[in-house]
Parts: structure tokens; sequence; C-alpha cells
């Protein structure tokens, strides 16, 4: 017998008036961030190139984590879940800006760049220099699969799978909203199965195709399950964060209690040590196999400015997280968990900046030819910001447009009324 | 179901009289979570701690209601695992790395550095999975006994288990049970207290003078079962320290002792009962005429070669040929030799470090004695060995040794350069000159 949580008092709709002016700030000023991004990326294309791509990675995995995250309640039939469910949902309605995000870089590679910018695009991905394939019998074997036409028309199948399943996920839950129709819950759960191959796959090829490209003799099995791993971390991260700012703001106060937060943060540990055992994992296959095509990846990332960020990954992305999450205390206090959410959303930043920055080209009778790029660094701040502030702001916009949880989702009460043991 | 007003059943808990039994608890029956979980909190608030709630199933919130504290088993568990973590770490150290001074008397608990494909002896990427998997290891036997030893468990007996009632507790009904050593506990007012909860039923549950050992079955069976389980360590500590003329035992036959013949071994088929059977007389191998004596053993006339066999299509003096010199170089002839030919690979190095007495240092291959080698001078060094150093004419094809050669031989230019080479690499392109990216 669960004891009914009331919920009638709560907010559970942000009033479009009060928030639309600040979701208009936050795309202007990312906007205007993104410009003065390109506008001084004109002095280092390639950085600028980088950048782009690198943060395109990082908005990308988050809203890969909220897809990801939505799917899984629905396939394992989950009821603790129903109350966070709908911000996952809404987080996801990120996908057709990012595809609009992901065209001109897409278009540039397609184009084998315009304006001066072909030199940039050979140095970032390699593959598209003919005259380097032609030296590289590896990437010449790869070409049927490596070339720009396939590239494109790969990224756009990703996009058009993952803005398709986001929006029908969010359309079912809404119809559900007006209907309470139970039905819609079981073919969800149904559906969610064959979907979550779909999620799985696009995500392995697009991280293979956009990130693993960048080092095209370079290849890790594991790759998209690492990617995977920080994707899942960030959103949950991002999760805990956007509640925490929401109940300050005085919504959903009593529909999310401190348990949910909890299994939240629970989630938050879990793959804190799964990034970790999956980055482990690539590392140590690759130092004991010892293969030259392989270990240059990781040399280039052990050499110059570079290892600092290599260490920086192993205790903050690992260690840190892993002492400061593991006690019940800090998941259950949601001013704590929210800071060690905003530190986790750094973190997996400084991931995805490991990934993508560090340059190919890299010559190890002289490792001083790799240095950390500052110019890079600069630009993928800009670009975190700029980006960030237009995607918040066009998520904002649709948070506004509908409640924030599923009101009639038939597990909804059990969610309420959830607790841990 | 009977809602009526609590029945009070001060029937023993088995009919029988007390005489020399003592009261042992006295329990209370409910048929709602609810129900109990109100009972609790007022049980707990009148102080009592010698008591406790029993339920078909976990109910939610009943801790709080009773007043649990939450368990220390996340302390114990997490020093479990920083214990299993440290063990790990100084278990490859010590067995792997370790370099310390013992008497002879503890030789066998000393460490044997073994290498491993060529990695240090002491490498954390190598040690990380052991670690964790001890880590993980010793944080479940944390979790795991741990729980049993704060829950008091195993438990062979409780008093409880008297009271016909209490069987429900598996089925529909929830208990709570105040024992008579609670501090709090009173003759007369604790029933009443309990009979006030709103329970069907209140029971006294009475216990035997002195609780129930184990039967006597049950511990000679424990003796038996211990006795047992003696017999494989007493084996093995007897062949330990005595000799055996006899062969071992075979535990898996079908591995030991397979439907196969093996080499030397008799078969009545042939006339000469060989399982061996020898090639037909004057058979040669594909590619093993051995009639190319410079090619094949690096001799012209009676004397070594001066020069590559340039005859045959598999020696040309190409950069694919140095770099396939190169790579058989470094499999074969480096860990000895060195990368560089200075002698001085890493097990030359470690049998000079542990100062290994039938040890023949490794020759420098860039002396001024092997730079004056005619190459079928090391072509056949290569192929039967000098000193101690083995012969590698069975595991290197001759076109492999050859190129080893004149590997050996670029190595020697490399390290006594004539005029004109700076030269002809200054003519080389960047990319080729770094020798990879």
């Amino acid at each position: 017998m669960q004891h009914v949580i009331d919920i009638s008092s709560d907010r559970l709709r942000l009033e479009e008036g009060r928030w639309q002016p600040l979701a208009r700030r936050l795309q202007t000023a990312g906007l205007g961030a993104i410009v003065v991004a390109l506008a001084i990326g004109a002095f280092g294309l390639e950085s600028l190139l980088r950048a782009y791509v690198m943060n395109l990675c990082y908005y990308v995995s988050i809203a890969l984590g909220a897809l990801f995250f939505v799917l899984l309640q629905h396939l394992t039939r989950a009821g603790w879940s129903v109350v966070v469910r709908r911000l996952a949902e809404l987080f996801t309605t990120a996908f057709p800006l990012l595809a609009l995000l992901a065209a001109p870089a897409v278009l540039l590679i397609l184009t084998g760049g315009l304006l001066g910018f072909p030199a940039a695009v050979h140095q970032v991905y390699p593959w598209t220099d003919a005259q380097y394939v032609a030296k590289e019998p590896l990437l010449q074997a790869k070409a049927p699969y490596l070339n720009a036409g396939f590239f494109a028309v790969r990224l756009a199948v990703y996009f058009a799978a993952w803005v398709g399943l986001s929006a029908w996920l969010l359309s079912r839950s809404l119809e559900q909203d007006r209907t309470g129709d139970p039905a819609i819950t079981r073919g969800l759960g149904k559906w969610s199965a064959p979907a979550m191959y779909l999620f799985a796959l696009t995500l392995t090829f697009f991280a293979f195709d956009v990130i693993m490209s960048l080092a095209p003799s370079w290849y890790s099995t594991i790759f998209g399950v690492y990617y995977f791993a920080g994707a899942m971390l960030s959103f949950c991260a991002l999760l805990a964060l956007t509640v925490h700012l929401l109940q300050r703001a005085g919504y959903m106060v009593r529909a999310v209690s401190v348990e949910h937060m909890h299994d939240v943060g629970k989630l938050v540990f879990a793959f804190v040590v799964f990034w970790s055992y999956i980055a482990f994992s690539q590392y140590m296959l690759i130092w004991y196999g010892n293969i030259p095509e392989e270990t240059a990846w990781y040399a280039v990332r052990q050499t110059g400015g570079w290892i600092a960020l290599s260490l920086l990954l192993l205790f903050g992305h690992f260690m840190l997280p892993f002492l400061m999450l593991i006690s019940r205390a800090p998941k259950r206090r949601l001013q704590v968990l929210a800071g060690l959410a905003c530190y986790v959303l750094v973190i997996h930043w400084l991931d995805i900046y490991y990934l993508v920055m560090p340059p190919y080209y890299f010559k190890l009778s002289d490792p001083g030819t790799a240095p950390f790029d500052l110019l890079g660094l600069l630009l993928a701040g800009l670009l975190a910001v700029g980006m960030g502030a237009l995607l918040a702001g066009y998520v904002l916009r649709r948070m506004a447009m509908h409640p924030l949880i599923p009101e009639r989702d038939p597990r909804l009460t059990e969610s309420l009324a959830f607790t841990n043991i | 179901m009977s809602h009526t007003a609590t029945a009070i059943d001060t029937r023993r808990t088995d009919g029988a009289s007390d005489g020399g039994r003592r009261l042992h608890a006295l329990l209370v029956e409910f048929e709602t979570p609810s129900a109990i979980k109100e009972a609790a909190r007022r049980i707990r608030d009148a102080g009592f701690v010698r008591w406790d709630t029993h339920t078909p199933f976990p109910v939610h919130g009943i801790d709080e209601q009773m007043g649990i504290q939450r368990t220390k088993l996340p302390l114990l568990v997490f020093a479990c695992g920083a214990v299993g973590c440290l063990t790990g770490l100084v278990l490859q150290w010590w067995t792997n790395a370790s370099n310390v001074d013992l008497p002879a008397a503890l030789n066998f608990i000393r460490g044997y550095p073994f290498q491993v494909s060529g990695k240090p002896f002491w490498s954390l990427p190598a040690n990380i999975p052991v670690i964790f998997e001890l880590t993980v290891l010793f944080s479940a036997f944390g979790a795991v006994f741990g729980m049993l030893v704060l829950n008091d468990l195993p438990k062979h007996y409780n008093p409880l288990f008297r009271s016909q009632r209490f069987r429900r507790v598996t089925d529909d009904r929830f208990f709570l049970c105040v024992e008579t050593a609670d501090p709090s506990y009173d003759p007369q007012h604790t029933p009443a207290l309990l009979r006030s909860l709103g329970g069907t039923a209140v029971e006294e549950v009475y216990d035997e003078p002195t609780p129930p050992a184990p039967t006597r079955i049950v511990n000679r069976v424990l003796v038996v079962l211990l006795c047992l389980a003696l017999i494989p360590p007493a084996i093995i500590a007897k062949a330990r320290v005595s000799r055996s003329d006899s062969p071992r035992i075979h535990l898996i036959q079908d591995m030991d002792n397979q439907e196969k013949f093996k080499t030397q071994r008799a078969y009545p088929l042939f006339a000469d009962q060989r399982v061996m059977r020898l090639p037909v007389a004057g058979a040669v191998a594909r590619g093993e005429l051995g009639d190319d004596a410079h090619f094949e053993r690096g001799i012209v006339g009676n004397g070594y070669a001066e020069q590559f066999p340039a005859h045959r299509p598999e020696v040309r003096l190409t950069a694919e040929f140095l770099q396939r010199g190169h790579d058989k170089y470094g499999v074969y002839c480096a860990p000895c030799h060195g990368f560089d030919g200075s002698g001085q690979g890493r097990i030359n190095q470690r049998a000079i470090e542990l100062e290994e007495p039938a040890w023949v240092a490794a020759a420098a291959l860039t002396d001024a004695e092997r730079r004056s080698r005619p190459v079928g001078h090391l072509f056949n060094t290569i192929t039967n060995g000098i000193r101690t150093m083995g012969p590698y004419g069975d595991r290197i094809s001759p076109e492999d040794r050859w190129a080893i050669v004149a590997y050996v031989r670029a190595l020697q230019r490399a390290h006594y350069p004539r005029a004109g080479d700076l030269a002809a690499v200054e003519n080389i392109g960047p990319r080729e000159r770094d020798g990879g990216e």
C-alpha cells in the first residue's frame, strides 16, 4: 500500500510569458558568442573546425543520453523515473537544432571546403585529402566507407533517426497527457526495444564517423561505448542540475523528491565508474598490444600540453567524482548533487576536448610538434558557451509549452510514492 | 476477515504448563502493513530496545518507524574494498617487482620477476585489472559476510518458531515482538500497552530454560564432514614432502589420455611399428633443395660470401627489403643485441644484472670486428649460431636472414657513416625521414 502524494499544489508548467524573454536572451547571446567565435576562428581555421566539431559532439552526447534514458525507462517499464522522464523527453527536442548546427560542418566536408577551408578540412579529417589517402594503403582500403559523400549520407541518417525517435517519444507521451490511455505506455514499451537497436547503432557509428575518423588510421571497437558512457553520464548530471534549478524557481517541488534525485545521483556515480571501466579497457588493450598505429593516438595525448589533460581526466573524471559520489549523503543533498553535476558536465566537456582537439599528425622523433593549442581552447570555450546558450534557449521554449511531468502516466502514482529502501 | 476487537490470546505457546519455562517475548499479530507501522512507531516512542517486527515482505518506511539507524555496512564494504585494492597492489609488486633481500629460509615467499612481452616488471596498466578484481571480490565478501555478522546470522533457533501463529509471517500476517529481557519491560504495563496497539492477537511466547542445542546427529555429521574435509589438504601436505615413482593422479582422464597416437609411440599397423612415418628416401621439402650454397649457406667456393646473393629475386637491396630486415631484427635479434646493435638488449642487460655465470655477453654488432666480417659470415652466424647463441636457420627463412644481414650492415653504416652519406639523407623527403607519424 502506498500513500498518495498530493501534487495538486505543485507548479508543473513553466509560464510562457515568464520564460520566453529569458529564452530569447539566451538564444541571442548564444548566436552572438558563435559569431564572435567564427570571427576569431578566421585566424585559425583548423582550430575553429575542431572546436566546432568538438562542441557539437558534446551537446549531441547529452541529447543522446536523454534519448537513451527515455528509451530505457520505457523498455524496463520503470516506475520510479516517471516524474523526471518528461524532462529527458524535453531535452531530446534539441535534436532538430543540433542537426541544423551539424549541417555546416557536414557541408564543408562534402564540398571539400569553401573559402580557403580545404587545408583546414584536410588537417582535421585527413581522409578527405586525396593526396594523403594515395600514400596510405590503410586509408585506401577504408575509402569505400570513409568518403565525403557516404559520410554526409550517414550523418543525415543518424540525425533523421534521432529527430524522428525523439519526436515520436515526446508526441506519444503528450498524447497520453490528453487521453490518459494506458495503451500508449504499453506501445512505447514494445517499440522501444527495436528503437534501442537503432539508437545503439546510430550512436556507435556517429562516434566512429565524427570522432574516430579524426585519426583515420586509428581504430578502437569499444569507442562507441566510450562515447555512450560519457553521454549518459552528462545527461544524468544535466538532469540533476535542471531539477535543482526548476525546484529553486518553485516548480515540481513535491513531484520530484529527494528519493528520485538519490537515484539520479546513483546513475551519475554508476556512469562515472562505467566510463572509467571502458576508458581503461580501451587504454589497456592498446598499451598491451603496443602496435604503432594504435599507440600513436595515445602517444599524441601523452606529450606536450596534452599529458596534463590526460592526467586531469584520470583524476578528475574518475577518482575525484568516484570518491565524492560514493557515499549516500551527497546524492541526497540536492545542492551538493547539483554542484557535482556542474563539475561532471565540465569534466565531460574536457573528455570530448581530449578526444577531438589533439592533432592527428604526429612525429615520434619530435614530440614537441603536438603543442597544446591555446587558440583552439579559446574557440572551444566560446563555442561551448554559444552553442550551449542557443540550445538552452531552444529547449527552454519547448519546456514552456508542455507540462514538466507526464501528468496522466499510469505509473505516476507509483513514481510519486517511490522511496529507496 | 474478522476485524473483531483484539482477542487476547493468553494460551501457552504449545499448551504445556510453564513449569521450568520462561516467558521469552510477547507477540502481537497485525493484518496490514500500515497497522504494524503505526504500532512500531508507538513501541519505539515507548523506549523499548529489544524488540523487532516480522513481515512477509519488506515494508517501505518501517525502518524509520522503528527508529532503526542506518546500517554501518557501507563503511565496512568500503574498508574491505580499500584493503582489496591495496592487496592487489602489494601482491603484484611483491611477486614481480620487489627486490628485497630475505634470509634463505624465507626464500619460498620471495618474488620472482617474470618478464611478459617486454613490459616493465612494475607497470600499473598491467596491474590494474587484478587490483580491480580484488577490490570487487573483497567488497563483495565484506557485503555478504558483514551483512550476516551484523544481522547475527546464521541462527539455527529462535523461540518465536515455537509459536503456531507466527508461521503465517511468511504468508499474510505481520508481527511485532517485544522481548521480556528488554529493560523497559514491565509485567503489568507492557502487556496492556501491547493490547492497545490494535493487533488481532497478543500471544505469550515461552522458551525452554536452556535453548535447545542442535541434535546429536547433526553434530556427528558435522564432525564427519570436518574430518573428510581435512583429507585433501593432508594428501597435499604429504605430497609436498615425499617422493613417488607412480604416475601422477589424472583428474581429467580424457584430457590426459587422449584417443590419439603420440609421437615416438608404437603403432602395429606398420611393419616397423612406428607411429611417425619417415619421408620417402631422397624426398626434399619444397624450397629446401640446398643447391644454392651462396643463398642458403652464405658460402661461395670455400669461403664466406663477400656479396649478397644478387642472383636470387628474393634478395634485392631495396627500402622494403631493409624494412623487412628491420622487422625481423626487432623480433629475433634485438632482445639480446639491442635495437641499435650495441649488444645491450633487454635480455643481455637482465642477465648481467642477475650476474648469470653462464652468460656470454651479446656481441656489439657495430664494432670493428663485425664491420669487417663478410656478409656470408654474418649469415652463417645467424643460421648456425655461435658460442651460446642458438641457431636460427630453422626459424628464419634464408631471404629473411639475408634481410637481417642487410639491416645489420645498415646499422653499422649508421654508426660509422662515410663521407657523402649525409648528402644522401638530405635528398630524402621529410615525411620518410621522420620514420613515422
